[in-house]
């Protein structure tokens, strides 16, 4: 092996050292050839591609919208598993539990960044939403994206809701029950929805209260208990995954369908 | 797609074909019959799968109060007047007119808020969306389609009241003058 | 005019039946779909608002009416609750940025007039690399970001009420903020359609945008000119029958779901007559004074008929004369997809007008069958 050169900037040796080679190939990024193998040797830059028409970088374009979303995405999922150490889904510790992240958790703040992130992350959706339609960017090709983006928006607005009930307050119960019970409404499948008096035989209701959509979401008559642990496992876990997976979507068809959009 | 089609359909109506090709149109035959049967296997494990899990969804046993549960004697009931003894555990107010008591659920039928019982209005209340209800349960106000419902109410041998929530009588299908949604007094 | 008075206005004309209409009547002249507003947005200057000057104006509009907010007794009670600030930073985010994307479309529009490209363009040829012209913008948008989130958080506790009581209805309930287009949604129809029927329309609907929109003008560039129409429909919905809704729920809606002027004192007792009344009502008690036909069907044969007029007999009328062009052009199915997803939309506004012009509660009334339209 080669004596290191003392002459040389640390940053530089540091550079050249076997360790931070075999992490990342490409060295410090100054040259041309360096900067570009920077992005594509890291399986995450290579989101990107290397090179990109000038407007496409552009905050004024894009707004950043898109890759604040995702960003404030994984924010809520750190911040996320970290309420999860001390929260409790269960209809005794549930509100004590939350009390507690303001007043005995270390730093007392971690609920306030993941509420006000959720809340962000709705608005931030919305404004990339708006920002697609204004450039047109859904027109051929990038027709069947937008459709992953609809799916997107609509799994942020489930996970914000789902989430909602955890803290077990009045705010949190009344809107769940308000909301769920929409549910009850759904035609066919819904205990109070119309057509749902066609499923039956004979004098026997096929759907009723102890049967229908919204029994299945609760777990339950009413929001209660079953409806508790649903709601957590969903928001923890079940809804993230699937929003994860339509992001990968998301993001390998933006590649595909030619990057980011542009004027001809 | 539609090329997959075309090639069973051709093989099941045959008899067209050469006599030359018999043997070969024999096996392919069966080829594609196992191959629908074998589709057609998985397509129904799947489905299976999926209402076992739809299933799976419906606990069988739930933690919730009661359903059914004693009220007391007839006469504890003064008339006219609204009990809320039985709202808060039980989802029912006991309401006693002239004739009769009846349990009414303080289930709103707009989304199932809670409605509030105003002494001096003589109306429920609903604080989400404002529907009012007169004491009888029928809806007057606000955006609720239909009246409260009744549960069942019964005498026990001992004299009490059972009310039993499993069953409901709803007004708009005339099911308030069944004998088993008010007790008469 | 004394303050005092300035405010009573702005209560008289935040009332939905007001500025509902204003809105929606003045909204084609801001987003001229045709050539006659746009003759009549620029002579008016209504395209002002989509200038440097025009957004200034708009978000000091915005700001006075919060401040004026913030110190009037009432309004300050709705307006600092924590999880009402988002609606806050909602009003201003999506002002801003539906402004600067209409002043980046005027700016476009007046280069295409002029046969120039669009201000995106750039040679094809001459890219620019991600690492780091990307890569930086990003990280420090980020940094910014969690910058901003890390304050909001110090500076405002999140909400926690009483703990659930399944027997005490707060009053007023609200969902969260993102929902009450929906729950507003509810004050005019029956939860079937406000809570499944439309939100499942509203998706598909999104999801349906680029197979319905065949104007291949305008991708990849800030242009209003070249998609005037498709702006317009799609900014209607997102703007006044979404966004606006949302305002009306968080700031204008209090006890027993009444209407409160933003600075009005949310009084539990405030008495409204809610008396509505159905469409059979109105036409065998009222019309005709006679009562009510036992038979289902025959009670509501005219809302029947009023709706499946409105679903099956007007498409087909429109077809015939003003969308005979439309039609041809967009082809049958993507023509039934536009005239369902528009009727649709619309079939909000017109419930609206309804229940405020003759109290209208159901155009069809079965809740026997839990079938109320
Ligand atoms: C969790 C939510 C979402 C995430 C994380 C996300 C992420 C992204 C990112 C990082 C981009 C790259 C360009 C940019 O930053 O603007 C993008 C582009 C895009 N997004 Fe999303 N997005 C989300 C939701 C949506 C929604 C709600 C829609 C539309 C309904 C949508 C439609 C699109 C389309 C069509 C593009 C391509 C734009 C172009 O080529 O100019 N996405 N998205
Ligand atoms: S839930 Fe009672 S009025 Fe809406």
């Amino acid at each position: 092996m080669e004596k290191p050169d003392n002459k040389k900037p640390l940053l530089e040796r540091m550079g050249e050292s076997q360790v931070w080679k075999s992490i990342i190939r490409s060295g410090v990024p100054r040259t041309r050839r360096q900067r570009m193998h920077a992005i594509l040797g890291s399986v995450f830059l290579h989101l990107h591609p290397a090179r990109l028409p000038k407007h496409a970088v552009k905050v004024g374009y894009t707004w950043c919208m898109g890759g604040l979303s995702f960003f404030l995405f994984v924010n809520l999922t750190i911040t996320g598993i970290l309420l999860m150490f001390y929260y409790r889904p269960t209809v005794e510790y549930a509100f004590t539990d939350i009390i507690d992240l303001a007043e005995q958790v270390p730093l007392g703040i971690m609920r306030e960044l993941h509420r006000w992130t959720a809340h962000a992350m709705v608005l931030i959706v919305w404004l990339h939403m708006v920002r697609v339609f204004m450039t047109g960017s859904y027109k051929p090709p990038r027709e069947f994206n937008w459709g992953v983006g609809v799916i997107l928006m609509t799994l942020t607005l489930l996970l914000s809701f789902t989430g909602y009930l955890l803290p077990w307050d009045q705010l949190a119960i009344w809107a769940v029950t308000v909301g769920s019970n929409m549910a009850r409404a759904t035609p066919f499948l819904g205990h109070e929805g119309p057509g749902a008096a066609l499923l039956a035989i004979g004098d026997i209701n096929l759907i009723h209260v102890g049967s229908d959509v919204r029994f299945a979401l609760l777990g339950g008559r009413f929001v209660g208990e079953a409806t508790l642990l649903r709601f957590y496992v969903l928001h923890c876990i079940g809804i993230p995954f699937i929003a994860m997976i339509f992001m990968a979507v998301h993001f390998w068809r933006i590649r595909k369908d030619g990057g980011i959009s542009g004027p001809l | 797609m539609s090329e997959n089609k075309q090639a069973p359909r051709a093989a099941v109506g045959s008899s067209t074909t050469s006599p030359g090709s018999d043997n070969n149109d024999i096996r392919r035959r069966g080829f594609f019959r196992w191959l629908a049967l074998g589709w057609l296997a998985f397509a129904a494990a799947t489905g299976g799968f999926f209402i076992v899990i739809i299933r799976f969804l419906y606990p069988n046993v739930l933690f919730e109060p009661p359903q059914t549960f004693k009220i007391g004697f007839p006469d504890e009931f003064s008339p006219n007047s609204v009990d809320t003894r039985f709202k808060k555990k039980h989802n029912a107010w006991v309401v006693r007119d002239d004739e009769s008591i009846f349990a009414l659920s303080t289930t709103c039928t707009h989304l199932g808020c809670t409605p509030n019982w105003l002494l001096t209005e003589n109306k429920f209340k609903c604080p989400c969306h404002g529907s009012g209800f007169r004491i009888t349960g029928i809806n007057f106000e606000g955006p609720a389609p239909r009246p409260l419902e009744r549960f069942k109410i019964g005498l026990l041998d001992d004299g009490q009241i059972l009310v039993d929530k499993t069953k409901s009588y709803k007004w708009e299908k005339g099911e308030w003058e069944n004998k088993d949604s008010f007790l008469k007094v | 005019m004394s303050l005092a008075a300035l405010k009573s206005v702005i209560d008289a004309i935040s009332a939905p039946t007001i500025s509902f209409t204003i809105l929606t009547v003045a909204f084609p002249f801001f987003f001229p779909p045709t050539d006659w507003f746009e003759k009549i947005h620029r002579k008016l200057g209504f395209w002002r608002l989509w200038t440097k000057k025009g957004g200034i104006i708009g978000l000091l509009l915005i700001t006075a009416f919060f401040v004026l907010g913030y110190f009037d007794k009432n309004f300050n009670i709705t307006l600092t609750k924590p999880d009402n600030f988002p609606i806050v930073l909602l009003i201003y985010s999506m002002f801003f940025y539906i402004w600067l994307g209409m002043y980046k479309a005027y700016q476009n529009d007046e280069r295409l007039d002029a046969g120039l490209k669009p201000n995106e363009y750039n040679d094809p040829d001459d890219k620019v690399l991600v690492w780091p012209d990307l890569v930086y913008i990003e990280f420090i948008a980020l940094i910014l970001f969690q910058v901003f989130l890390i304050v909001w958080s110090i500076l405002v506790a999140a909400p926690i009420e009483e703990p659930a009581n399944p027997a005490a209805t707060p009053n007023p309930s609200k969902a969260p903020w993102y929902f009450l287009g929906l729950q507003e949604m509810l004050v005019y129809f029956d939860p079937w359609l406000a809570g499944v029927v439309f939100p499942t329309m509203i998706i598909l609907g999104l999801m349906a945008i680029p197979y319905m929109d065949i104007n291949k003008k305008g991708d990849g560039y800030y242009t209003f000119k070249e998609r005037r129409v498709g702006i317009f429909i799609f900014m209607y919905g997102w703007i006044v029958l979404w966004l606006f809704l949302i305002v009306i729920g968080t700031f204008f809606r209090g006890p027993n779901w009444n209407f409160f002027g933003p600075f009005e004192y949310w009084d539990t007792h405030k008495v409204v007559a809610l008396n509505n009344v159905n469409l059979s009502e109105l036409f065998w008690v009222k019309l005709l004074a006679k009562g009510l036909p036992s038979n289902i069907l025959i009670r509501e044969s005219l809302g029947f008929i009023a709706v499946f007029v409105y679903l099956f007999v007007l498409p087909v009328i429109l077809i015939k004369t003003k969308l005979k062009g439309t039609y041809e052009t967009y082809g049958p199915t993507r023509f039934v997809s536009l005239m369902i997803f528009g009727l649709g939309m619309l079939a909000l506004p017109i419930k609206m007008y309804l229940r405020w012009a003759i109290n209208l509660k159901y155009i069809v009334a079965i809740p026997e069958w839990f079938f109320n339209i």
